[in-house]
């Protein structure tokens, strides 16, 4: 591995990210309304007003009321008011899912145009003319997509955990957040997302012809995430912790069969074939 | 050291069906420039790509400074410069910038102050901090070349260089090739179907046609092959009706220019000697006896 060309590639890339609008403002954008808009609305005003009130809550209402045993269960039972009970359980549990949606669109993006975009600009030409072995080309393709997307999620994480504690202070006199399914959250399932939509787009990027394509393709990959936010809400779902050890283990276990079946493809005649010619 | 760094042996190869590179042989000798001449879609870029590397033959055997581009691929890039058709820089980032960074995936000891270097040597300076996508096409050439230049390379392949130029970059472009080649020994090889601009730089040429190999040698070896017969335009005073003067075929007549065509250029001081026994000569001017004739003519026999 050549360190040198992989943190020149990597560096190049994330640099990238700032020079391209169609990258960095949904990077920008989606971040603020998941991290610090949505928290916002749903705890603010459940500081004055009942939550009952403002519209049907039944079925959330109903779906606490029929938390399994365990300690959810208890802590949301301990709280004695319905706006605590929403509150805690949609911070630390409804808006779980978008924390995942973050890094995969994060790196559903710049996957795309780290892939793609090279192809389309008829910049990998000069790459696979360059004496870089193709391991160290794929790795810092693979990681200017996942490092940029991992710390955006963290980010995203921190501006979350520090509006919700800020706002909703007042209501419980204790922090809410983050509790320990968080840091499984993020510390287990989404690098191992993130580095699988990262390989996703890689596949993608290599059928297709250009960055926006790559991008529309890529969209595919948040689809299976918003349907497991949809079964949550439903609480067919419920993610707790054992799942979530699951699923970061699953997620890692493909990931690794896809590293390990690429690295044994990886051919630069074959590579020259679908990304220049 | 070995007199040749390139050797390709019965080169095949096939893309989707279509035969590109048709058993092709030739080698190419330490510290010539080399022009590699075909119409577009002859195979010149796909050779370039063979020769590095970066695609695989079929069948036959490469060899670069003594290196298989197939199993010691990288060792092959580190000693080559290619610049490719489309430059392959990124428009996103300054003229500084590309260079830098192809510097750091060549390993480059000292990048700035060898990129900043280049950017001087090919009168980039004040671009440095501009942004490749608005530079003109001859600008990105000049700073595709310096990107190939960066690490020092034995050998330069350079793909439709002076595409895109104008007249005057084309010239400056090919008078640092010749200084780059006298100075520092490099191995160039110059694929082109421009053959009129390369053809005073290029020591020897190669000829292919639909992969295949025509024809290879220095000019004056194939003028002696193929151009079998002189075109002269004289400007001159001389009245001349009929087919012929002094036995040496008129071919074509303009006022005040006589075209006459020749068997051998020893025919020329003849005939120049006849004429100014009888009329006054201004000028002399052989045509058809250039890159682009030959060219034509090689192609005509063949194909």
């Amino acid at each position: 591995m050549k360190t040198r060309a992989v943190k020149a590639i990597i560096k190049k890339d994330i640099m990238a990210i700032g020079s391209n609008v169609q990258i960095w403002l949904p990077m920008l954008l989606i971040p603020i309304i998941f991290s610090l808009v949505l928290p916002g609305v749903l705890i603010i005003p459940a500081r004055f007003y009942e939550l009952t009130t403002i519209g049907n809550m039944d079925t959330i209402l109903k779906l606490l009321d029929n938390l399994p045993p365990g300690a959810l269960r208890e802590i949301i039972l301990s709280f004695d008011t319905v706006n605590k009970k929403m509150i805690y359980f949609a911070v630390n549990y409804l808006f779980a899912p978008f924390f995942l949606i973050i890094p995969l669109m994060a790196a559903s993006v710049i996957g795309a145009n780290s892939f793609a975009g090279e192809k389309e600009r008829k910049t990998m030409e000069s790459l696979l003319f360059a004496p870089v072995a193709l391991p160290s080309l794929f790795w810092a393709k693979i990681l200017s997509a996942f490092l940029p997307a991992f710390f955006l999620t963290i980010l995203c994480s921190l501006l979350y955990g520090l509006m919700v504690n800020l706002t909703a202070y007042p209501l419980f006199h204790a922090l809410i957040f983050p509790q320990p399914n968080w840091l499984i959250l993020l510390f287990w399932v989404t690098p191992a997302l993130s580095l699988g939509a990262v390989f996703v787009n890689v596949l993608i990027s290599a059928k297709v012809k250009g960055f926006q394509e790559a991008y529309q393709l890529g969209g595919l990959v948040i689809l299976p995430v918003l349907v497991l936010f949809v079964g949550q809400i439903t609480g067919l779902l419920l993610v707790n912790t054992v799942f979530l050890w699951w699923l970061g283990a699953s997620l890692w276990l493909i990931d690794l069969i896809f590293i390990k079946r690429v690295g044994e493809r990886l051919n630069r005649d074959k590579l020259f074939a679908s990304q220049v010619l | 050291m070995e007199k040749e760094i390139i050797r390709l042996e019965k080169i095949n190869k096939t893309f989707t069906g279509t035969k590109i590179i048709n058993n092709l042989s030739f080698s190419v000798q330490r510290g010539e420039i080399l022009g590699f001449l075909g119409p577009n879609g002859s195979g010149k870029t796909t050779t370039i790509r063979l020769i590095n590397g970066v695609i695989y033959p079929d069948s036959g055997q490469i060899s670069v400074a003594g290196f298989d581009p197939v199993t010691a691929g990288n060792e092959v890039r580190k000693r080559c410069g290619v610049l490719t058709e489309s430059a392959g820089l990124y428009e996103n980032m300054t003229a500084l910038d590309n260079l830098l960074f192809f510097a750091e995936l060549y390993e480059v000891k000292s990048p700035l102050s060898r990129a900043k270097e280049l950017l001087a040597d090919f009168g980039l300076s004040d671009a440095t901090k501009k942004k490749v996508g608005i530079f003109s096409s001859g600008m990105k050439k000049r700073l595709g070349i310096a990107k190939a230049l960066l690490h020092n390379p034995e050998i330069l392949f350079l793909d439709e260089p002076t595409n895109g130029l104008d007249p005057e970059g084309a010239r400056d472009l090919i008078n640092y090739i010749k200084e780059l080649n006298r100075k520092y020994q490099v191995t160039v090889l110059l694929a082109t179907h421009l053959l009129k601009q390369v053809q005073d730089l290029c020591h020897r040429f190669i000829f292919i046609h639909q992969g295949r190999l025509l024809e290879t040698g220095i000019l004056t070896e194939l003028e002696e092959k193929y151009l079998r017969s002189i075109s002269l335009k004289v400007e001159t005073g001389l009245e001349a009706s009929g087919e012929e003067f002094a036995g040496y075929r008129i071919e074509n007549r303009a006022p005040g220019y006589l075209h006459f065509q020749l068997e051998k250029k020893d025919d020329i001081p003849l005939l120049l000697k006849e004429i100014l026994l009888v009329a006054p000569v201004y000028s002399v001017e052989m045509s058809g006896r250039d890159l682009e004739a030959l060219y034509f003519k090689i192609r005509e026999e063949r194909r």
